[in-house]
């Protein structure tokens, strides 16, 4: 044993015995016990507990695709479930979303077709003009949570740009929010620009945010709409499945 | 005391910051430090408290905590701070009346007491809820006009410029925003009511280039007109709306900082909404110069402002503002039910007297969450204004029970509310008067609310 994880090894038992609340980083713990350590501490939005259960996992050994699966996403999915019942407000949801992150950029690398655990790809942003980020980010939180890998461009992202994007990172999603009844213009605009460039049918347009509506989705030729960011990921994955299917 | 150019300075010189840890580590990190500290508790069976050391303690809280988060500049990336001194001093000096308005339809904003008889100042309208098109624009002025207790007007927004979608920072949006002007002040005109003052100026115009485009006194725009400036969730601004602020200041003309704090957002619960409602009156006085002043908090959900906990957040905050400044404070409502629905009408009757009988003033704000086209009529903004007036004076404890008894009348459907009707389904196109349809919904809310204890009728005569 090198010196670095022999003295982690007695940090840990020291941890273990004079500090139970620490007892998550546990030595001997089994693979249950740490699968459930990773999705409470995603739930718990504590970044370090999810970093250092993570690095066990690969110590002891387990799957990294069973980590991330029955570990972190299960983490995630309640997450988003008590977040959608307002239990957890978006300051939780932002701090678990990061915990998560740390996790899989941990474990991800491990897996050689780690396109295998996403549900999609998603690029992500605020139109043109409008530069209104809050609904933005609960979207992207929550299709990172809920297995996507997002891209999100920020606020006042230029129609080129989305579609630069989705095109490097061969996106499944480009998704599109706009807080005005002014801005939600530019979520046409990236419609037409795709169906003009003849790039229309590569990706599936998702839109959202304030005046937003069924109607305007439709009258625009969008994919897929939803009202809130919950629903957002269902959609998404309906639409991914018809897609593929 | 602190000027404009303070604040510009301070968003120049000020702590830099990243806007991430700014909401993470330094927003939200205090606000549950003072909510904690202040032990600030909803209370839902008191959504209009009486509480006057409850609404105290808010103050305090929201004081403490706007001391030390300030607001956060995002073109700069640094956060804009001002002591406890500079912000008592700048309290003290903001203005305690303003009169808008030009002849016989002038009047004057002052501010009220939890309780106090005054009437709220009745700014009624669309609230900026988008038209799609100028004629539909034409016929909701006119009759907002025509509403007897009307104070001033909020104009819809114009989407469109010759049936081509406006685009912000776009001709489009300077062309529309100059119409916008134009055509309201000749609908107020047509009304008879020429010295009304409109209030929400300029609603199309989003972008500094085309506020100052709209701003020139050829279109129709008085400086007894009211002027606005918005804020970014939460308690955040950057240039181009420091720029609005610095060209209305510049000119002299009354302007307002308005603010929609976000329930489920980075404000936790309906404690952290309600002291961010109080902090953001603050940044507005401080960073805008502001004057007057508009909340609107809004569920990160429903899009509304009507259910139990902001109801209570409407109350604890206006009774916290009330008590300890003598700001102009006006509350804006959000409806998640349509236009001609029973449920729309609960929904205000509820806000109004909660936030009026709290001791603030009121704008007629987005009714169907204000996210639908057209989805307007000029009968809500006048029971809206009814109720407004109707519930000045009354007791905080008999308003309590007038308003929980509205909210059990629709809290069970906020999740799936009727979207109700567009103006063009139920009011008379060429004329704007409403469909007897939906008067019989309005005449059957007035009496309910009478049976209730709130009679609308002292004031005004029927349709």
């Amino acid at each position: 044993m090198s010196k670095s994880r022999y003295l982690t090894a007695v940090s840990e038992i020291i941890n273990y015995w004079f500090f139970p609340t620490r007892r998550t980083s546990v030595i001997n713990m089994g693979e249950e016990e740490l699968l459930k350590t990773l999705s409470e501490s995603v739930v718990a939005c504590d970044r370090d507990a999810v970093v250092k259960a993570a690095q066990q996992a690969i110590e002891k050994g387990l799957d990294p695709v069973k980590a991330i699966e029955k570990g972190l996403s299960k983490g995630a999915i309640t997450v988003g479930e008590k977040f959608d019942r307002l239990e957890i407000f978006l300051t939780d949801l932002m701090m678990a979303a990061d915990a998560m992150k740390a996790g899989l950029d941990i474990l991800l690398p491990l897996i050689s077709e780690e396109k295998v655990l996403k549900k999609g790809t998603v690029v992500s942003g605020t139109v043109k003009g409008d530069i209104h980020d809050i609904g933005k980010n609960i979207l992207s939180a929550l299709f990172s949570a809920n297995g996507f890998e997002v891209h999100d461009l920020g606020v006042d992202v230029s129609t080129s740009k989305f579609i630069e994007e989705a095109e490097k990172v061969r996106a499944d999603i480009i998704a599109l929010s706009a807080l005005m009844s002014s801005t939600i213009g530019g979520q046409k605009d990236v419609i037409d620009y795709l169906s003009e460039t003849g790039k229309r049918e590569k990706f599936i347009v998702m839109v959202g945010g304030g005046p937003t509506t069924r109607e305007w989705t439709e009258e625009i030729g969008a994919d897929g709409y939803a009202e809130t960011a919950m629903e957002a990921v269902k959609v998404a994955l309906e639409l991914i499945e018809k897609k593929r299917s | 005391m602190v000027v404009f150019l303070d604040a510009v300075e301070k968003a120049l010189t000020g702590k830099p910051c990243s806007e991430r840890d700014y909401d993470l580590k330094i927003f939200s990190t205090k606000l549950r430090e003072v909510v904690k500290e202040y032990d600030i508790k909803y209370d839902p069976e008191n959504l209009v408290s009486s509480d006057n050391s409850l609404a105290d303690d808010i103050f305090k809280a929201a004081f403490d905590f706007y001391c030390e988060v300030g607001t956060y500049c995002k073109d700069t990336e640094r956060i804009i701070k001002f002591d406890e001194n500079e912000i008592k001093d700048r309290l003290r000096n903001s203005p305690s009346r303003i009169v808008f308005g030009e002849g016989v339809d002038a009047g004057t904003m002052v501010p009220r007491k939890p309780e106090d008889r005054t009437p709220p100042w009745r700014f009624v309208g669309a609230g900026g809820v988008a038209v799609s098109s100028e004629d539909v624009f034409m016929g909701l002025v006119e009759n907002y006009a025509k509403i007897p207790i009307a104070n001033s007007i909020t104009t819809p927004t114009l989407t469109r410029v010759n049936g081509i979608r406006i685009r912000p920072y776009s001709p489009l949006e300077i062309l529309g925003a100059i119409r916008t002007v134009a055509l309201g002040r000749e609908a107020i005109r047509r009304a008879g009511r020429p010295g009304l003052p409109i209030m929400n100026s300029i609603a199309t115009a989003d972008s500094a280039i085309a506020l100052v485009a709209g701003l020139h006194p050829e279109y129709g725009l008085r400086p007894t007109d009211g002027y606005m400036v918005a804020t970014l969730a939460e308690l955040k601004t950057n240039f181009d709306l420091l720029n609005r602020a610095c060209a209305l200041m510049s000119l002299g003309l009354p302007t307002a900082a308005i603010f929609g704090p976000i329930f489920g957002g980075y404000c936790g619960g309906p404690e952290g909404t309600a002291v961010v409602t109080v902090a953001y009156h603050l940044m507005g006085a401080l960073v805008y110069q502001a004057g007057w002043f508009l909340a609107f908090p809004i569920h990160i959900k429903h899009i509304a402002s009507s259910m139990p906990e902001l109801l209570w957040v409407a109350s604890v905050y206006a009774q916290a503002i009330s008590r300890n400044t003598h700001l102009l404070a006006l509350y804006y409502d959000y409806t998640a039910a349509g236009p001609c629905t029973k449920m729309s009408l609960y929904e205000m009757a509820a806000q109004y007297t909660a936030a009026i009988t709290s001791g603030v003033s009121m704008e007629t704000g987005g009714i169907a969450k204000g996210r639908r086209e057209d989805y307007l009529t000029p009968v809500e903004p006048r029971f809206a204004a009814e109720v407004a007036y109707a519930a000045a004076g009354m007791k905080r404890e008999d308003a309590n029970e007038i308003v929980k008894n509205l909210a059990s009348k629709y809290v069970d459907k906020i999740a799936d509310p009727p979207i109700g009707m567009k103006y063009q389904e139920c009011c008379d196109t060429k004329t704007g008067k409403p469909s007897r349809k939906c008067l019989n919904i309005y005449n059957g809310v007035r009496k309910e609310l009478k049976d209730l204890g709130l009679d609308l009728s002292r004031n005004e005569r029927e349709y």
